[in-house]
């Protein structure tokens, strides 16, 4: 037996000598290793909805518009140049005279193509399908595309559609079938995607035949983790050279590499409470079973009024992040961010919450917790979080402790997504949730949020609301922005929405926390983030980033790795013959001992 | 004489052997009930599961009333329970087992795309913790009391009561990064390098990538054998025959493996052959810490998103197997100890 164990050791050690260096690059080419924490669901752009497939297909594909490196605003991608009708129902787009990776002429008919199947085929409409859903027609004349819509939409230049050559996937049967696995894809992007293996990475090569022109890598690869923690590890190991969307936890132990820049700046989330205030279908009837007291805005201003923000940013957050005085688009949007001043700001202030509830009738008991001002029920609330996220157990905890000092109860419910989302979203059995979006560079669909329309109907139907929001004045305000072309004067209207969020508080900001990340400077030379000034690297929608992206020259690299590996070959080549050794001489020793 | 020997062992080889037939039969018919009721407990277990799959799978997304019942449609979920039921039970038998929500494609494609690298490492893990526990356990359970048997005992327990991603994150921390003198040789994650070498240079490199994740799994599991091992080894050191054998003069090392280990590997083997129903399941976690593109990863995600038809597939074929290898268990004892045989 003990033939195993020599067996064992010498399969083992010989695996760790002999195989190559993973840091090896082959033929000197420029090689940047992105990350992720979550593997590609579909290479097909119709199909695939992870925010990986999305940025991986970013930076594949052109689209209509692309936000602008300094300013966010929309800018020209494969639409050189775009006109509005004054009824703001018409837009026609000129495509740029820019070519397929396969060497064909990129068109208005492919856009039209694209836009126009996501129209006409159900499957085609799984991961984009609102964004084409108020475009009556799509129509190409040589390179001008022309999209008529059924009602204004400011934010049609955010478009988040890929767009696809037509002369490649016209081809293809079912497109809710079809995997888009043939390599090298057929592009127009910054990088051609030339291999992927499922669950393990993807290979993307620069696209000589960009319009801006190639990148200034080679090669660019996604390297999927399932584990932050070990991700983190390869970081530091040098087996990837980027990794973004850390948790606090995963960045701090970043800390104390010299080779690794600790990325750390605002982010495109909000963290908020939405608040049953009085849930309703779409047809105005009550629903769920949310605690009555919530629809009194004097108690929803005494609980905002009970959190101290800061500390959960302290605390929850580990200081990765900053507190909210505004509402949920993120100060990241600098144009669309809005900040309650003066009077009007929210600021921790137990005291002033205690007597709101007090001059409104909710008195407190014997036992120190408040009743409705009819005595009919205490105010004992419930908080519905996610079963595994533990930063969001941590913050129960504070909030508990608050609203205990307020004379308010508040239990800890925890449930699985799904079950979070029915509750919080169709069925309204929740008094408290937590909640947070990421949020676009046109903040319009997290705003949509907030819409009568987004309410499910009476069976459940639909949705896609946050608390069950439906108020007139927002209501008003939202159809305002849309028809509104003027980006001052819309970015006006959308802070107006965003302080009738806020006063009405039926979410309730917390934070918005950073944007975290880490990379290596001995393997990137340079990166320019979006925005420009401090932005993020990973996961905003541009490909800016990784079309910027610079490695660090080949022979300024030092070679340790291979030399461990060698060292540790020749310990195990002479471990494995020690073992054998021993073996051998036991063996004889043994038939001797049977032969006596 | 001559003649009533062939006689004598027809009479006693005839009815062992049609009992033994008749022993299988029964046992298969066993498991093809246990297979049918799975199959109905799967069906009802994941629509008991709480929430909308539609809406979990549309969260964090924007999606229209129009676009959430058309992916109803699509999943089948508009039909009523009963209709899903047949239609679930019909694809069942023709192997077919859905199409993954998330991944929008079948999900027999989906487990036959990483049932073989669970394999590889589930086995690898498996014969690697079953030899060395087999022969821990039997050198341990050999010199009761020993400081070798004290060792093996409190490792095995130690082991048997770590919990698997702590022993696997603390694994990836020092080998994989390296701490102190100890370099970090090992990768961080999957299977190959993403510019592994081709020809017998692919094979070194799955085996190093094999290297942590092969350890994690024989630290956990290779505890049983061991003990199994050692408590039967054990029961065998008293018996007349070890004496006897010990009396020839025979060496204690010959009487240890070729006496004593035979007759004591009886429930080791029944223990390793129900685990191998496991093997296909894999190791969740295992594979999870180290990003191992296998069947535990792809129930891992299933879970995450949640993508129902897809923990539905992957929890029947792991039931199945589990009913499949604990079949075999049992018919593969009968054969092996006589004792079970003709009672």
């Amino acid at each position: 037996m003990r033939k195993w164990f020599a067996g064992l050791a010498a399969v083992v050690l010989l695996a760790v000598g002999t195989a190559p260096a993973e840091a090896a690059e082959p033929g000197g080419a420029k090689v940047i290793r992105v990350g992720a924490t979550q593997a590609m669901d579909s290479m097909n752009p119709f199909l695939a909805v992870r925010l990986v497939s999305s940025s991986i297909h970013r930076w594949m594909y052109g689209f209509l518009t692309v936000p602008d490196a300094k300013t966010l605003q929309p800018s020209p991608d494969l639409a050189e140049s775009w006109t509005t009708s004054p009824d703001g129902l018409t837009w026609t787009f000129k495509i740029r005279s820019a070519k397929w990776s396969d060497g064909q002429p990129v068109t208005a008919q492919d856009a039209a193509w694209t836009f126009t199947k996501m129209m006409t085929d159900d499957g085609a409409k799984t991961a984009n399908g609102p964004a084409v859903e108020n475009f009556a027609s799509v129509t190409a004349n040589g390179q001008d595309l022309t999209i008529k819509l059924k009602t204004p939409q400011a934010s049609m230049l955010d478009n988040p559609v890929p767009i696809m050559p037509k002369h490649v996937w016209e081809k293809v049967g079912d497109i809710a079938k079809y995997e888009a696995d043939s390599y090298p894809a057929v592009t127009s992007g910054p990088y051609i995607a030339t291999e992927h293996k499922k669950d393990q990475y993807v290979k993307l090569k620069a696209n000589p035949e960009y319009w801006r022109g190639a990148p200034k890598i080679d090669e660019l690869q996604v390297i999927f983790y399932d584990n932050p923690a070990a991700a983190v590890v390869g970081l530091k190991k040098g087996d990837i050279d980027l990794i973004g969307r850390l948790a606090p936890p995963d960045f701090e132990a970043l800390k104390g590499d010299d080779n690794i820049v600790q990325w750390n700046t605002e982010g495109r989330r909000a963290t908020y409470l939405q608040v049953n205030h009085g849930a309703t279908t779409s047809d105005n009837k009550p629903i769920g079973d949310g605690h009555p007291a919530l629809k009194d805005p004097r108690v929803r201003q005494a609980l905002h009024l009970a959190i101290d923000k800061q500390k959960l940013v302290d605390e929850v957050q580990s200081g990765l992040a900053k507190p909210a005085d505004g509402s949920i688009v993120p100060p990241m949007y600098k144009d669309f961010f809005w900040q309650a001043e003066g009077g009007a700001k929210v600021s921790f202030d137990a005291a002033r919450a205690n007597k709101i509830l007090d001059d409104a009738g909710y008195q407190k008991g014997a036992d120190g917790i408040r009743t409705m001002p009819d005595g009919s029920r205490k105010l004992q609330f419930r908080f519905s979080i996610h079963t595994d996220t533990p930063i969001e157990d941590k913050l129960a905890e504070y909030l508990t402790g608050w609203f205990k000092d307020l004379g308010i109860t508040l239990t800890t419910k925890r449930l699985d997504s799904s079950k979070f989302t029915e509750e919080t979203g169709t069925t309204a059995l929740f008094d408290l949730a937590i909640s947070g979006w990421s949020v676009n560079p046109d903040p319009e669909e997290v705003l949509a949020t907030h819409l009568c329309s987004r309410r499910p109907t009476a069976s459940g139907e639909g949705g896609g609301t946050e608390s069950f929001y439906c108020d007139p004045q927002f209501e008003k305000l939202y159809q305002e922005q849309q028809k509104e072309l003027d980006r001052t004067k819309r970015a006006a209207i959308i802070k107006q929405m965003q302080e009738r969020l806020y006063t009405d508080a039926p979410v309730i900001a917390l934070y918005y926390p950073n944007n975290l990340e880490g990379y290596r400077k001995d393997r990137i030379a340079g990166i320019t983030p979006i925005p420009e000034d401090r932005g993020m690297l990973y996961g905003g929608s541009s490909y800016w980033p990784f079309y910027t992206v610079e490695a660090v020259t080949a022979d300024a690299e030092t070679d340790s790795g291979s030399n461990t590996g060698l060292i540790i070959g020749i310990a195990a080549g002479v471990l494995v013959l020690a073992a054998a050794g021993f073996f051998v001489a036991r063996r004889r020793g043994g038939v001797a001992d049977e032969r006596e | 004489m001559t003649v009533a020997q062939p006689a004598a062992q027809a009479i006693d080889e005839r009815p062992a052997r049609h009992g033994m037939l008749r022993y299988a039969l029964g046992k298969a018919g066993g498991a093809l009930l246990s297979i049918a009721m799975v199959i109905v407990a799967t069906f009802f277990l994941f629509r008991l599961l709480p929430g909308d799959p539609v809406r979990a799978l549309a969260q964090g997304r924007n999606m229209t009333p129009e676009q959430l019942d058309l992916e109803r449609h699509r999943l089948g979920l508009d039909k009523s329970l009963p209709e899903q039921f047949l239609q679930f039970v019909g694809q069942t038998l023709r192997f077919d087992l859905g199409t993954s929500y998330e991944y929008k494609r079948p999900v027999l494609d989906l487990i036959g795309e990483r049932i073989g690298s669970t394999l590889l490492l589930t086995g690898t893990a498996l014969v690697m913790a079953v030899s060395l526990g087999i022969w821990q356990g039997a050198r341990a359970g050999w010199k009761p009391g020993s400081r070798f048997d004290k060792f093996s005992t409190a490792i095995s327990l130690v082991l048997w009561s770590v919990p698997t991603f702590w022993l696997g994150l603390l694994l990836l921390m020092v080998f994989a990064a390296g701490v102190g003198p100890i370099p970090g040789i090992f990768p961080t994650r999957g299977i190959e390098s993403v510019d592994a070498p081709d020809g017998f240079g692919y094979v070194l490199d799955i085996a190093k990538h094999m290297v942590l994740p092969c350890l994690t799994m024989v630290a956990v599991v290779y505890a049983q054998y061991l003990l199994v091992m050692r408590s039967s080894v054990l029961d065998e050191v008293g018996q007349d025959y070890v004496t006897t054998a010990r009396a020839k003069g025979l060496r204690d090392d010959d009487v240890r493996r070729k006496h004593a280990v035979p007759n004591a590997l009886l429930p080791t083997v029944t223990l390793v052959f129900m685990r191998i129903g496991f093997v296909v399941g894999g190791a969740v976690t295992v594979e999870a810490i180290f990003s191992w593109p296998g069947l535990g990863q792809l129930f891992y995600e299933a879970i995450r998103v949640p993508d129902f038809t897809l923990m539905q597939g992957t929890f029947l074929l792991i039931t199945v197997s589990v009913i499949l290898m604990n079949t075999l268990a049992d018919v593969v004892y009968h054969l092996l100890d006589p004792r079970v045989r003709s009672a």
